[in-house]
């Protein structure tokens, strides 16, 4: 018998492996550590988990590309499965589905969800990354789940997900929702009426209690009354054009941009909206802050000054003087904005 | 005057039947027979005009008056106060009639009195006097109470309507009818479905002290079930009740309740020839009316329906699913020295296939033939044909593996079955083979028939375009076919991908097309990448450039050189399929 291993111990080696691309080295990290007595869940929730974590947080500071990023996060997904495959547990009970909101690609995090929920004794369908709700719909029909486990990653993705939720409440299937998406608290997930999980061993609990997993407070969305989502959607790609027609007037050096460049500039330009529009979906201009503090600085690790994204923040809120609702998010965006990059020079 | 009286005097059509005034004389106290002076100070109206006649004005009010003066004694009673208030004697305090509503806080809703339903308005008048105004609003209460009956019965058939139109699984259907019975229409109510092959499944709802009932399910023999239920079955009401309760009691199926304290009621849910199935209700609190009734029955009338649909989209889709799995790609064989990588992405997500083919099968030789193509069309139409396109080539490639013969040996097959069906179908496609070397590198030969050139991902980091041409397959006899062999070190990668991605409009304005700058410029520096993680990469920067826009289908096929050598093998192998991540790949 093996001293029990702390999954933590074994961290900087599976990181060096993720590092390396070395799918079959991370595996062995892994299977290590089942050998050696530690609990499948266990090896899930303390090393690939953290793991993942540590490799966006890479990706954020500019120390690793978004080829590395992928390539890690396959590597994860071989050792998930060899986890998964090891431990190999005999599903008792009904089945549960997984999906990942349409539109979202971060699949390792619900992956994770599914493999805890499988070692349970759920019989768990994992049916991937950005997955459409018709598609999500229509196997419901066809295989009677007794709840779908839906991630969201992205706050901004939420008026996708609120739709998504209630396809799936449509087809009479409880819904509990993951993610970062939903806010640290879940509190965006309040909002849209939806049964919230902090962590895999929490959305276990949560689909063991169907009471609890069907006695959801009503979504709270009265405030779409004013109209100012549908308008922020129907004006993006107008809002869009008149940020780039700015930063050309007010920054003439991006002439010498190249397409690639653009293309990044205008996905950002795009981005903001859809924060500001998400957030003014669920009223809570945090939402934004978040996005455009986070944004900040992601560029300025790239190179972009944070005054740049202030400014383009005040052309937005200048084209929104219709919109009272969001011009009051894009005001406390500047602020917020102002203030991350303060606190980093 | 009793309450028959009272009632006898209503004409029945809400309004109260003014007394005449010999019948039913004011009782007054005091000198004239006539109501006291209105007016505070008593002074008398001007002489000049005639004063109307108060009392038979106020005789003719539907309300009626009782005044009392300082002292709380009844000075007046008029006729209809009279006649709905009989123990209120003029004369004697009010008090003295004995009931508390007269003298205590006045009830907005009012109150039962001799089978009417009263309202009391209480006025203080000069003088410490003080006057009671009597309605009867038995009838508009009764008309109100129906109208909420009705609102609530349409309500909760309007919910009814909403929870039952959407699940089209037959057991998610089955336990949302059971759902929706407890509390409007039951404490306890069991849904029998109509038996298949000598088994009948069961939901049963129990009121819980929560909001959503408590639901169990199970299975029955048929010959098992209470003889009411199987009659119900049958299309038969049973009308006698009281045995219905005992056999519903007798089979376990009304937990903590017993016989006696029991209503119950059977209806059968109509289904398309025979019912669908059959609900049981049952609960102490009060019978079943005809009005209970017919709600049961309108409830069962579209839970019978929402059933019917569950089944029949149930056998509808397993012919679906049956067909669709032999369109859906096949994941590509293991090779060795080779990783594949694929996505796979149908224009309609609720069908799962589509135009787009991608495949590969084991040569002889420890190589391997693949293929990725597209087909004209969409839809079903496109997917069956894509189904015909690869039982060609699974045939075909035993015959011929040399990949500018192969596809003109798929040419000639697809004209001749074209022809036949006198449709024009045709294809594009790259196929190739794919030969290990000792080096671990791999030699691959590609054919191409008007697909969109490949990509080869170079350990340099430069991303080549195969110089791939050729022309439409099933078009012409002998079409031109582009053929080129190229050699992948240990690490690199090729990759074929369908129009889907490079024709994804999105951008700003959503009708931008992705194009293959873009596409080179995302696989760029993925040269590290293992090949699904490519493919991964390659969807998501299409879908991500798609927006939420629609798009046409999708079709990503990578191939790795990993090389024989490195590490050992071992520990792949003892990766197996884990259940469940099949339905992955392919994605919608």
């Amino acid at each position: 018998m093996t001293a029990p291993v702390d999954p933590a111990h074994a961290f900087a080696d599976f990181l060096a492996c993720l590092e390396e691309a070395d799918e079959y080295g991370a595996i062995e990290v892994a299977t290590g550590l089942l050998d050696a007595g530690v609990a499948a869940e266990r090896v899930l929730l303390d090393l690939v988990a953290p793991a993942q974590v540590e490799v966006g947080e890479r990706w954020a500071r500019n120390e690793w590309s978004v080829a590395q990023e992928h390539a890690a996060t396959h590597i994860s997904e071989r050792v998930v499965a060899a986890i998964a495959g090891y431990a190999d547990p005999r599903p008792t009970r009904g089945r549960i589905v997984v999906a990942c909101m349409d539109g979202e690609w971060h699949a390792l995090p619900p992956r994770l969800v599914a493999e805890v929920l499988r070692l349970r004794g759920w019989q768990v369908t994992f049916l991937g990354a950005s997955v459409p709700a018709a598609h999500l719909v229509s196997y419901l029909h066809r295989h009677d789940a007794h709840a779908v486990a839906l991630a969201c990653a992205l706050p901004m993705r939420l008026p996708y997900a609120h739709r998504m939720i209630e396809a799936c409440r449509r087809s009479d299937v409880p819904v509990v929702v993951g993610g970062r998406g939903f806010g640290v608290d879940g509190r965006w997930a309040r909002r849209l009426g939806v049964a919230w999980a902090a962590d895999a061993p929490g959305a276990a609990d949560l689909v063991a209690d169907e009471r609890r997993l069907r006695r959801v407070p009503p979504a709270e969305l009265s405030h779409l009354a004013d109209h100012e989502y549908a308008g922020l959607v129907k004006r993006r790609g107008e809002l869009i054009d008149s940020a780039v027609a700015d930063l050309r007037v007010r920054v003439p050096s991006v002439g010498e941009y190249t397409s690639t460049q653009w293309d990044a500039t205008i996905g950002d330009l795009g981005y903001i909206v859809d924060s500001l529009a998400a957030a003014v979906y669920v009223d809570d201009p945090e939402l934004f802050t978040d996005f455009v503090s986070w944004l900040a600085t992601i560029l300025a690790s790239r190179g972009v000054p944070t005054a740049a994204v202030a400014s383009t923040l005040g052309h937005y809120g200048h084209a929104l003087r219709d919109f009272p609702r969001a011009g009051r998010f894009v005001a406390l965006g500047v602020a917020a904005t102002v203030a991350s990059g303060v606190v980093r020079h | 005057m009793a309450a028959a009286d009272v009632r006898g005097f209503d004409p029945g059509d809400g309004r109260i039947s003014t007394p005449s005034a010999g019948r039913a004389p004011a009782r007054s106290v005091g000198a004239p027979a006539v109501l006291p002076p209105l007016a505070p100070d008593g002074t008398s109206p001007e002489p000049a005009r005639p004063e109307p006649a108060w009392s038979e004005v106020v005789e003719h009010f539907r309300e009626g008056l009782i005044i009392c003066d300082s002292d709380g004694v009844v000075r007046h009673v008029s006729p209809v106060a009279a006649r709905l208030l009989p123990e209120v004697t003029p004369g004697r305090r009010l008090a003295a009639a004995g009931l508390a509503v007269l003298t205590g806080v006045t009830d907005p809703d009012g109150f039962g009195h001799h089978g009417r339903r009263l309202r009391i308005r209480r006025v203080a008048l000069s003088g410490s006097r003080s006057c009671l105004y009597v309605e009867d609003v038995t009838d508009s209460v009764s008309r109100a109470d129906a109208l909420l009956a009705e609102r609530a019965r349409s309500a909760f058939l309007a919910v009814v309507g909403e929870k039952l139109g959407n699940p089209l699984h037959p057991d998610r259907a089955a336990a949302a009818v059971i759902r929706l019975t407890v509390p409007t229409l039951a404490e306890v109510a069991v849904l029998v479905l109509a038996p298949r092959s000598g088994r009948a499944r069961w939901w049963r709802a129990t009121r819980a002290d929560h909001e959503s009932p408590t639901v169990d399910s199970g299975v029955l023999p048929a010959a098992a079930l209470p003889p009411a239920i199987a009659e119900g079955l049958s299309g038969v009401e049973p009308h006698a009740v009281d045995w219905l309760v005992e056999q519903a009691v007798e089979a376990g199926w009304l937990p903590g309740l017993t016989t006696s304290e029991v209503t119950a009621r059977v209806v059968s849910l109509p289904g398309r020839d025979a019912p669908a199935g059959v609900l049981l209700v049952a609960r102490r609190t009060r019978w079943y009316d005809e009005a209970d009734l017919d709600l049961v029955r309108a409830f069962a009338a579209r839970a019978g329906a929402a059933l019917t649909t569950a089944v029949l989209y149930r056998n509808q889709a397993e012919v679906a699913d049956t067909l669709q799995a032999s369109l859906v790609p096949v994941e590509p064989p293991e090779v060795p020295g080779v990783q594949w990588g694929t996505a796979y992405r149908p224009a309609q997500a609720s069908l799962r296939i589509g135009g787009d083919f991608y495949g590969a099968h084991r040569l002889a030789d420890g190589g391997a033939v693949f293929f990725l193509g597209d087909v004209s069309g969409k839809g079903v139409e496109a997917a069956v044909f894509t189904g015909q396109l690869r039982q060609c080539l699974q045939a075909l490639h035993r015959v011929e593996s040399h990949p500018g013969r192969l596809v003109k040996l798929l040419n000639d097959a697809l004209l001749e079955t074209t022809q036949a069906h006198g449709q024009g179908r045709f294809a594009t496609l790259v196929l190739g083979t794919v030969r290990p070397h000792r080096d671990g590198g791999l030699s691959l030969t590609m054919a191409g028939g008007g697909h969109l050139p490949p990509l080869v991902l170079r350990n340099s980091g430069e991303v080549e375009t195969v110089p791939l041409r050729g022309m439409l397959i099933g078009v012409v006899p002998d079409p031109r076919v582009g053929e080129v062999t190229v050699r992948l070190a240990v690490g690199e990668t090729c990759l074929l991908y369908s129009d889907g991605v490079t024709e994804a409009r999105g951008g700003r304005r959503g009708d931008e097309q992705f194009g293959q700058d873009r596409l080179v410029h995302a696989v760029t520096a993925c040269h590290r990448m293992p090949a699904p993680a490519l493919a991964e990469r390659v969807e998501q920067v299409t879908c991500d450039w798609l927006g939420h826009g629609d798009h046409d289908d999708i079709a990503v096929l990578a191939l790795r050189a990993t090389g024989p050598g490195g590490r050992p093998r071992r520990h792949l192998h003892s990766v197996p399929a884990v259940p469940g991540t099949a339905e992955r790949n392919p994605r919608p």
